[in-house]
């Protein structure tokens, strides 16, 4: 049949050309449409529909239509029909591109690629019929959302009983109550007002006398400051697995308590945090200022050991902007890395405006580091202190130069010295001093020749690599360490003309690895037959391991032994060293020359005022718009969106325009604190009205999304909102007008009323719960141990340290004792190791910006009040503390202090029963810790 | 002198109706996930530092073949750090392989004792993961995520399907390490508190000495501290009693506090004993390699400890062997032979406790899963004598839990440098841990700060094929 098709074919042929063009295409496309339907069709459906399909639709895309694949994903139309080089599909399915490779679990076999290469090269024929996804345009559809208007001014509403208004947050309030049929709990009484007071206030539980005093008072500063640092996701390291310590991050502490405690205006304060860098200055106390606030860009968690710097750069930038987003703006600005966000208004071009802002901003100081780096800004000084410190840092770099001409000096003189022993011979294991690892224990990897031809070597000789096979051959020498510490790491070679200039060494210790190389081709400057590798911590038994190879080396590489030489033993290694020196009179003086110099550089450093320097960001050499990430890949980049601002969210009367030298960031600070930003005043005022009432006005204070709740009281949010900004941006003034408001002073034992289960409308306050801050404070301070330092460092260990990256300080965390009796706001804010305290009792999540501290009741608090160290040896404190009287009035003392009331009937009934006639401190200790255990301790009324 | 057993019924009587309601609404109660589940609990035996797999047990004739010769491999340090691959020297595995079980799966002379058990298990030799440090590894393997912080997969699991022993930690982890994340590995971070793990002892201290923090009051003989509880409840009640008159009765955050320390007297009275070995008899201690100076002493009391744990309910346990430095012990970068002082350390424990939970009919409702944050590379480092971390393909193992018997699945290249074949992500093999427990990994979320998050992000199949 086939054979008479074709004979009939070519028949026609001949009579009819023109049809034949025309038959000649439709029999091609038949072909074309078979090899669809049985090499291609089920490939799709048995490899790729199941995400790019009707259930999934994976980056966007579908291939379960025609329409699917031409309209496209994320990235566009993966085929280009009669073009396989343009198409993605196939780059992806030969998995030639690194980042898109697919399907994911594994490749085609070599004939589907091919055919999917012939379906492409001959036009990609598809019959299918169906849906394509759908593109997202509906970005300012959502801009009715209340949280994106402006705040409006309304007039306070009137109310019945005008009696109980103090302020018109009280008409705002009752006039809902009202309205709803419900009466406002009755005022709190004196004793429960002041430790109210006093908790809100000042975080403690006793301390309030007047509002003036308590707004004034340090303590309030470091109660309102943690607020501000929880949101700020404030930490003292970098956590990931190699946690570097932020060793200045607690200037920035001192910055915020000092913002606080002089009232610095919120939008000021903002603006400091955003582009501190950027702003002008008057004085260097304002430059000061200003850079150390811009470690709010700086403090967040990172995986600087990323090995993609690129990748690092964007993690960081999400980073920032997912804490602006919810520290100010009250927006989860992430979700818009990939895709659209898919409940707020917010498109991924607006998150790359913004992304292209903080992408223009520098924050690693250093990308080709392995392990990366933030910027560490140093501060000016004032006057003549900064004068002296010019100064200072004038004489100290021209001691360090002078030190650097002196070892060059000496290094010439060295050349000519002899090994120590005067005659040139080998060394037996024994004489060499520390843990002694030769060629002939070394693991060996390829053909190294053994010689003996200079006899300064360790052992029984040494080998070389007859300067070939470079790249083929290293030796490993791993030592058996059973003492940990740190030791000198020394290598010994022989030195002649042809010697490799460039041997590469890596040496893996306790804390990481490092990368060296030696220069063989000239004399080894210990004794002539070693050079040190540097000074190293290693672990008793754990890894470690010198490995030398010869690959990419210049010359003949050699190799003989490795020792490990406890710092200690250096000292007497030097002692000895000098009698070789004294007999050589050029030499003792170059010797004598650095030494000084060495000695003098140390005693200068320790008598000059070290210039401090901050966690800082910088402009990025490399600024300006950037391009859309699809898919959040720093590979797969999209069309440019030129910078700026959340479009649902702006108004007119704000800066657009980015200029093109700079990054943007001061135009995103004004944005973010102008009148015309409907957001930042709102979230500011609301988290506010939280840490006053236990919910906010709006109770998802850092979303006020789509996805969020709404306002219970919106007009009221608004006056607050303007009255923060019409009040100066002043934070005292406006907690001070909420606590003066018949609202907060409520009592927060109503009786339960079922018109407003949730207490909604606020008819009472709300009765709280001690956060882990407060516990603690009150713990200490009750037990008469709290130690009042006011501001400044606490961890003695990091500030000592030049760099985080120190391997004295990196990793510190993991091995912490958190012994200081300071408030919580100086406690060590490590990102993996919390104090337990802190872990079991609800501390902040301080990865990541969030207002609002999770409340939990949970046995492990339980067990921490029964069985904790911190608590017993805090009760046993106390109880010395009870002063000399009849038992009852002891009992009222212990009462007042821990609970800040007197026991009632039925409790001192209990109490006297526990401690029966004659009790012990021991006695008391257990009644104690048995009242912090109870709930009154830990709920404020 | 007032007994425990007299102080429950007491307190019981005083709060019983209390109690129980707040048993009730636990978020701890034994709940189910999504679907049926084919297993109940986890113990994880974590390989901390990457095993090497081409010297255990994903066997590659290719490398006695080629030994010494340099090839191009896409080593992932270096592809992270210029993007393009480098030459290599290929290294073979330095333990001689054989087939083994009815199953003839091959398995090296490193491991003899798992050898002996390869019919149990089910291999996956197409692992992929993410992070070529350990750090990042680490905390990917433990919270599918190298950088953000997220809750950990023990967390997830308790978050899902609760404890069967309220007694107990829901999720132990016994001896972690503090490096590498540290806390992190076992920590709930934005999720309710009451699903972090408890860690037992740490690294470093032997499991002999391991106990978990204030289970008990060092200072405090039993019966004082039983004089002294008995009085914060009475204190408790009289408080609740106050605040509750006002609302009808009710008052469940105080009714929480109390609870809370319920459940923690029980604690601390049952944990003490389920972590205690010594009433094992000696033939298990034996099975397990316990026994002073052997080597496997103290990976032998994990895993025994684990057992006892399985057996009283706890959901989830992960049995770590690993010490607190930055290159963890199986991270042989050099000195290969030094994995055969590890494999002496774990090999006979994890034998013995897949044998002993099957022995106990508990495997079948047991998922054990054995492995590390990623494998090694099939070339020497750097020409050295170890081998380099390899993300790009490794073997897992699991066991019980409703997975094939005696099976494998997926391949990496004839080198065993990348997973090629069936290739399974980390993200893969939790969607598939969290399927056999009852658990949907799409639908196991949690709505935190505007978003719902999971375990396995927007990513993670189920593996079905090895699913029994």
């Amino acid at each position: 049949m086939p054979e008479m098709a074709l004979e009939w074919r070519f028949c026609e042929m001949r009579v009819f050309p023109l049809v034949l063009v025309l038959f000649a295409t439709a029999v091609r496309a038949d072909e074309r449409l078979e090899h669809f339907e049985k090499e291609v069709r089920p490939l799709l459906l048995e490899r790729c529909i199941k995400c790019h399909g009707p259930e999934k639709q994976k980056g966007g895309l579908r291939l379960d239509s025609a329409d699917g694949w031409k309209a496209g994903g994320d990235s566009g139309s993966p085929v280009v029909p009669g073009d396989p080089v343009a198409s993605r599909l196939l780059s992806a399915v030969s998995y030639a591109n690194r980042d898109l490779k697919m399907p994911p679990d594994s490749k085609l076999p070599e004939g589907a690629i091919q055919a999917l290469n012939k379906w492409v090269t001959d036009g990609a024929v598809d019959p299918r019929t169906g849906p394509a996804v759908k593109k997202s345009g509906n970005v300012l559809t959502a801009s009715s959302h209340w949280a994106f208007k402006l705040p409006q001014s309304t007039p306070p509403p009137k109310v019945k009983d005008q009696s109980w208004v103090r302020n018109d947050i009280d008409r705002y309030v009752l006039a809902k109550l009202e309205a709803a049929g419900l009466q406002p709990a009755p005022e709190a009484g004196a004793d429960v007002m002041s430790r109210r007071l006093s908790f809100d206030l000042l975080g403690l539980p006793k301390g309030f006398t007047d509002l003036e005093s308590a707004l004034k008072s340090k303590a309030f500063a470091e109660r309102w400051a943690q607020h501000w640092l929880d949101a700020a996701r404030f930490a003292e390291s970098s956590g990931g697995g190699r946690t570097l310590p932020f060793k200045d991050a607690w200037r920035y502490r001192d910055y915020v308590l000092e913002s606080i405690e002089n009232d610095v205006p919120l939008d000021q304060f903002i603006k400091e945090q955003v582009a501190g860098d950027l702003l002008p200055h008057r004085t260097a106390a304002e430059r000061r200022r200003n850079l150390t606030a811009t470690g709010f860009l700086v403090l967040g968690a990172h995986n600087y050991e990323e090995q993609d710097k690129d990748l690092l750069r964007m993690d960081i930038v999400d980073e920032q902007l997912d804490t602006i987003g919810k520290s100010l703006l009250g927006m989860t600005l992430g979700c818009a890395r990939c895709h659209d966000h898919k409940f707020d208004p917010i498109p991924i071009r607006d998150y790359y405006a913004l992304a292209g802002i903080l992408r223009s901003t520098k924050v690693i100081r250093d990308p080709k580091e392995n392990v990366a780096h933030w910027i560490d800004a140093p501060l000016p000084m004032d006057g003549d202190e900064e004068a002296k410190t010019l100064a200072d840092e004038k004489h100290m770099a021209e001691l360090e130069s002078k030190l650097a001409d002196a070892e060059k000096g000496l290094k010439k003189l060295t050349p000519k010295r002899e090994p120590r022993d005067g005659n040139r011979r080998p060394l037996a294991l024994d004489e060499v001093p520390g843990i002694v690892v030769d060629d002939a224990s070394a693991q060996k990897v390829g053909a190294w020749v053994q010689s003996t031809r200079y006899p300064t070597y360790v052992g029984e000789g040494y080998l070389h690599d007859q300067g070939a096979e470079k790249g083929a051959l290293s030796i490993t020498y791993t030592p058996t360490i059973t003492k940990a510490g740190r030791y000198e790491v020394r290598f010994s070679y022989t030195s002649t003309a042809g010697r490799a200039t460039n041997m590469p060494v890596t040496i893996l210790h306790a804390d990481g690895e490092a990368d060296l190389t030696v220069d063989q081709s000239t004399l080894p400057p210990i004794d002539g037959r070693f050079i040190s590798l540097g000074q190293y911590r290693f672990e008793a038994n754990g890894q470690a391991y010198v490995l030398v190879s010869n690959e990419g080396t210049d010359g003949v590489v050699t190799a003989d032994a490795v020792t490990f030489v406890p710092v200690e033993q250096l000292n007497e290694l030097a002692a000895a060293d000098d009698a070789l020196v004294k007999s050589n009179p050029e030499l003792a003086r170059a010797t004598a020359e650095v030494k000084k110099l060495e000695q003098e550089i140390k005693a200068f450093e320790k008598s000059m005022k070290a210039r401090p320097v901050v966690m800082s960001v910088a402009e990025h050499e490399d600024r300006g718009d950037t391009r859309v990430h699809i898919r959040g890949s720093i590979r797969n980049l999209g069309a440019s969106v030129p910078r700026g601002f959340i479009q649902a969210a702006y108004h007119e009367g704000t800066p657009v325009k980015m200029p093109s030298d700079q990054s943007g960031r001061v135009q995103l600070a004004e944005w973010l604190v102008s009148g015309r930003n409907p957001l930042t005043a709102r979230v500011l005022a609301n988290r506010v009205w939280m840490h006053l009432f236990g919910e906010g006005i709006v109770r998802t204070v850092d979303n006020f999304g789509t996805t969020g709740e709404l306002p219970t009281h919106p007009e009221l949010l608004d006056h607050l909102a303007l009255y923060l900004q019409q009040h100066d941006w002043s934070l005292k003034a406006i907690v001070s007008y909420i606590v003066s408001s018949s609202t907060y002073r409520m009592s927060s034992r109503a009786v339960y009323d079922p018109a407003d289960p949730e207490n909604r409308l606020l008819h009472s306050q709300r009765r709280r719960r001690l956060d882990a801050n407060a516990l603690r404070d009150t713990l200490l301070l009750t037990s008469g141990k709290l130690d009042d330092l006011y501001k400044g460092p606490n961890i003695q260990k990091a500030i000592a340290a030049k760099d985080s990256n120190d391997t004295g300080v990196l990793n510190l965390e993991y091995g912490y004792v958190f012994g200081d009796t300071r408030r919580s706001i100086y406690t060590p804010a490590f990102r993996n190791k919390r104090m337990e305290l802190f872990d079991a009792f609800d501390f902040n999540d301080i990865n990541q910006s969030i207002a609002k501290r999770n409340v939990s009741t949970v046995s492990p608090q339980a067990l921490y009040m029964l069985n904790s160290e911190f608590v017993i040896n805090a009760a046993r404190s106390m109880a010395t503390l009870i002063p000399q009287a009849s038992m009852e009035a002891q009992l009222d003392f212990v009462y007042r202090e821990a609970v800040g009331r007197l026991p009632t009937l039925e409790e001192r009934q209990l109490c006297l029963d526990f401690l029966s006639t004659d009790p012990t401190v021991d006695d008391w200790a257990l009644l104690i810790q048995s009242v912090f255990a109870s709930p009154d301790f830990r709920f404020v009324d | 002198m007032m007994n425990r057993r007299h102080l429950l019924r007491t307190t019981a009587c005083g709060f019983g109706s209390l109690a129980f309601n707040a048993m009730a609404s636990s978020p701890l109660a034994d709940r189910h996930g999504h679907h049926f589940p084919k297993a109940k609990r986890v113990i994880f035996l974590f390989m901390a530092g990457g095993v090497s797999h081409v010297d255990s047990f994903d066997h590659k004739p290719k490398l006695d073949e080629l030994d010494g010769k340099m090839l191009d491999f896409d080593d992932a340090r270096v592809v992270a750090k210029t993007g393009m691959g480098a030459a290599q020297r290929v290294m073979k595995s330095l333990w001689p392989h054989q087939r083994r079980g009815q199953c003839g799966h091959w398995a090296s002379e490193l491991f003899p004792h798992m050898g002996s058990m390869v019919d149990d298990l089910t291999f996956i030799h197409s692992m992929h993961t993410e992070g070529v440090a350990h750090g990042p590894a680490t905390i990917f393997l433990h919270t599918g995520s190298t950088a953000f912080v997220r809750p950990s997969m023990g967390a997830w699991v308790t978050y899902g399907l609760g404890t069967e022993n309220e007694n107990l930690p829901a999720f132990v982890s016994i001896s972690p390490s503090m490096g590498n994340g540290g806390p992190r590995n076992y920590g709930t971070a934005f999720l309710p508190p009451v699903y972090q793990g408890t860690a037992m002892g740490r690294s470093g201290i032997p499991a002999k000495d391991s106990t978990i923090r204030n289970v008990r009051n060092e200072l405090l003989g039993r019966a004082e501290q039983e004089r002294q509880f008995e009085f914060i409840s009475k204190l408790n009640r009289a408080q609740f009693q106050r605040s509750a008159a006002k609302n009808g009765g009710h008052d469940p955050e105080v009714e929480a506090v109390i609870n809370s320390y319920e459940l923690a007297w029980r604690l601390q009275n049952h944990a003490p004993e389920a972590f205690d070995i010594a009433k094992e008899s000696e033939a298990t201690k034996a099975m397990y390699g316990i026994g002073d100076g052997l080597a496997s002493d103290n990976y032998g009391r994990q895993c025994l400890i684990a057992r006892r744990l399985a057996e009283q309910g706890v959901r989830y346990i992960q049995v770590n062997y690993s010490d607190n430095s930055n290159n963890p012990a199986w991270d042989q970068h050099s000195n290969m032979p030094k994995h055969a002082e590890h494999a002496a350390a774990v090999d006979k424990p994890v034998w013995a406790l897949v044998q002993d939970l099957k022995q106990r009919g508990l495997l079948e409702d047991t998922i054990v899963w054995w492995g590390g944050e990623f494998g090694r590379t099939p070339y020497s480092q750097q020409n050295g004598t170890g081998r380099d971390h390899n993300p790009g393909g490794f073997t897992v193992w699991l066991a019980g839990g409703g997975f094939k018997s005696g099976h494998s699945h997926g391949q990496t290249d004839e080198f065993g440098h990348m997973a090629v074949q069936n290739k399974v992500h980390m993200h893969d093999l939790h969607a598939t841990i969290l399927h056999q427990l009852g658990l949907d990994h799409e639908k196991l979320t949690f709505r935190h700060a505007g978003r719902d998050f999971r375990l396995t992000d927007v990513h993670g199949h189920v593996v079905h094929d090895i699913l029994a």
